[in-house]
């Protein structure tokens, strides 16, 4: 699984604070940390920054690149700002995060991804917003946003496409399409693009006692379709596990076995089963239960371990 | 040539609530309303029969109220100024249940006290026979001192006592829960939210046996489609047998329907709309035969024409077709 480290981010009041400093030490430390902690890559999100993003975006990958060798994510809607950040990378080959298919950033940011050669973060959302459908999403990945990075003779290995992960607090129906977009996507080109997902949206608005659980479970059933890079805190220790537990195939714990058959039942475009959960095991239990919110076969509720 | 119509065979049901007790059961009602049951969506009279049909309440004030259509004022007339007899006369015009609003001060501006409701209360309950439903103003604080006393002094009566809403559920579940009383458990258009009410007021010690609930709904050409939804959502989840969500539904069909611009205004619109009056009934009557559709359960209106309209649309949607 290819982690890229989404820590540093202005929603953060940390970073905020940080970065209004200029608190070098601050950036260099957690991008240090990210990447001990197993992060491929490093996302810097900024935010706009409209005012001062001539100084800013070289600052940070300046910062950034004097202590770690992994590509570092431009992660903004400014495109200036991006252009600014992508000047001053000088280390691993960037990614621009992100494009969209609405027509102004579909525009304007793949030709800096091709001018400064850049992997470029495509996202299957358009004006109107993000589709429901899986097939819609993939629609949007065919018809928009390959199309002109062909018309740019834009290397398609650098391409990274994210179907967008929306939260099954509010938007549980898009929880099981956005798995099959995941599955479907990879035979969206030849060469395949990549597919990156921002894996903990799928928890955001739900209590953070259950945020861990839902994003563990999502994960395993993104790995089965086929997901193997992610937007992700690699602090998140559970996480990491049961990512482990998969890659390695460790069957040493049943709920690692539990992990491993959830991923290998959506591999083979199977509904995981209550057969292979023993529901006397409290943590198996808790996992099929957030098997069914995900595949929005059971209405989710802020208490749904309860019911 | 046969025609094989495909049955869909749901393995979950909506629970069967009883509103209302009689004097055998401990109350002093002399008919009781039951509601749910349903093992299909409404009317698919081919899957499975519908064991009750839904019911129409005609939602009343505890005094006349300052902001209703002109028009209902002139339809109810000097009734409106005793919620006895005002009860009486909705039971008149076809109501099944009597939904009491409460409000928030009295006709001279002062904060409505515990005393007043439950004498209105009362009065209700003397003018009628039928199952009551009673709900606060709407302010938690104001609401929890009016309802729970209305709940001591009508032990038994198994009415419906609301609103119980994520913010404010706790006493009024208590208080049902002491005085056998019911509980209309509502929430803002939201199937996730509806749900986790369920769950939070099961966790009380309340059976959902004596929980309706009140997904909110907005009125034809008010966000009716949002309601719509959002009720169809929870009904499909009931059938496919989450137990969270097996609950009868009540909406505040009237409520809706006489604020939207279309019932309250009958000057300087445009002639196109048609008569006021008419335009305004059929407002309330599309809003709650849409929702009927949807799987409503308990429908409050407000005027007796619209409960005459949907009470005979329900009759007919009701009878089995004969299948030649």
């Amino acid at each position: 699984m290819y982690i890229i480290g989404e820590n540093i981010h202005i929603i953060s009041p940390k970073v905020k604070v940080a970065l209004k400093e200029r608190n070098k030490n601050f950036f260099q430390e957690s991008a240090i940390k990210q990447v001990e902690a197993g992060a491929s890559a490093i996302d810097l999100n900024m935010g706009p920054r409209k005012k001062d993003w001539e100084e800013v975006f070289p600052w940070i990958v300046k910062a950034v690149e004097e202590v770690v060798d992994v590509p570092l994510v431009i992660d903004t809607t400014n495109v200036n700002g991006m252009e600014a950040a992508l000047k001053a990378a000088t280390k691993a080959q960037p990614i621009l995060n992100s494009t969209s298919a609405e027509a102004e950033r579909l525009e304007k940011v793949p030709l800096l991804a091709k001018k400064y050669g850049a992997r470029l973060i495509a996202l299957t959302m358009e004006k109107s917003g993000i589709p429901v459908g899986a097939d819609e999403r993939v629609g949007i990945a065919l018809e928009k946003l390959i199309p002109r990075l062909l018309e740019l003779d834009y290397n398609m290995q650098d391409l990274i496409i994210d179907p967008l992960v929306l939260t099954v607090s509010g938007c549980q129906e898009f929880c099981p399409e956005l798995i099959e977009a995941v599955r479907t996507l990879q035979y969206a080109w030849d060469p395949p693009p990549g597919i990156s997902v921002g894996l903990s949206n799928v928890s955001n608005a739900v209590p953070n006692e259950n945020r861990p659980l839902i994003n563990q479970v999502y994960c395993a059933m993104l790995m089965g379709a086929g997901l193997n890079m992610m937007i992700a805190d690699p602090f998140d220790k559970g996480l990491r596990e049961t990512i482990r537990v998969i890659e390695d195939r460790d069957e040493t714990t049943d709920v690692g076995k539990l992990y491993i058959k959830i991923s290998d039942r959506v591999a083979a475009m199977e509904e995981p089963s209550i057969d292979d959960v023993n529901m006397s095991d409290p943590k198996q239990a808790e996992i099929w239960k957030t098997v069914q919110i995900l595949l929005n076969k059971v209405i989710y509720a802020d208490s749904y371990l309860q019911q | 040539m046969s025609i094989e119509i495909p049955k869909d065979s749901w393995p979950g049901e909506v629970r069967t609530i009883t509103i209302g007790a009689t004097a055998e059961e401990g109350g002093t009602r002399t008919s009781t309303v039951t509601v749910g049951g349903e093992k299909t969506l409404p009317f698919m009279h081919f899957e499975s029969p519908m064991p009750y049909r839904p019911v129409v309440a005609i939602e009343i004030k505890d005094r006349k109220p300052d902001d209703w259509s002109q028009l209902l004022n002139e339809t109810w007339g000097e009734v409106m100024e005793n919620p006895g007899l005002w009860a009486k006369a909705a039971e008149e015009v076809g109501a099944e249940i009597i939904q009491l609003s409460l409000s928030l001060t009295d006709k001279d501006g002062n904060r409505n006290t515990a005393e007043a409701a439950v004498s209105a209360v009362k009065n209700i309950l003397e003018n009628t026979g039928l199952p009551i439903m009673v709900y606060g103003p709407g302010q938690a604080e104001i609401d929890n001192e009016l309802i729970v006393p209305i709940s001591d002094a009508t032990k038994g009566e198994r009415v419906v006592l609301g609103i119980c809403e994520d913010k404010n559920y706790r006493t009024i579940v208590a208080s049902a829960l002491a005085n056998d009383h019911l509980v209309t458990a509502r929430a803002p258009m939201d199937v996730n939210l509806s749900k986790q009410l369920n769950i939070l007021i099961q966790d009380m010690g309340l059976s959902l046996d004596r929980v309706l609930m009140d997904p909110t709904t907005g009125a034809l050409g008010y966000g009716i489609e949002y309601g719509f939804s959002v009720m169809e959502r929870l009904r499909l989840a009931a059938l496919q047998g989450d137990a969270m969500t097996q609950l009868p539904m009540a909406v505040t069909v009237g409520f809706e329907a006489w604020k939207t611009k279309e019932a309250k205004v009958g000057v300087d619109v445009p002639k196109t709309w048609g008569d006021w009056l008419e335009r305004s009934i059929t407002w309330e009557t599309l809003t709650a035969i849409s929702l009927i559709e949807t799987g409503a359960d308990i429908v409050s209106l407000r005027h007796p024409e619209s409960v005459k309209r949907v009470r005979a649309a329900i009759e007919e949607l009701i009878a089995v077709p004969a299948i030649a």
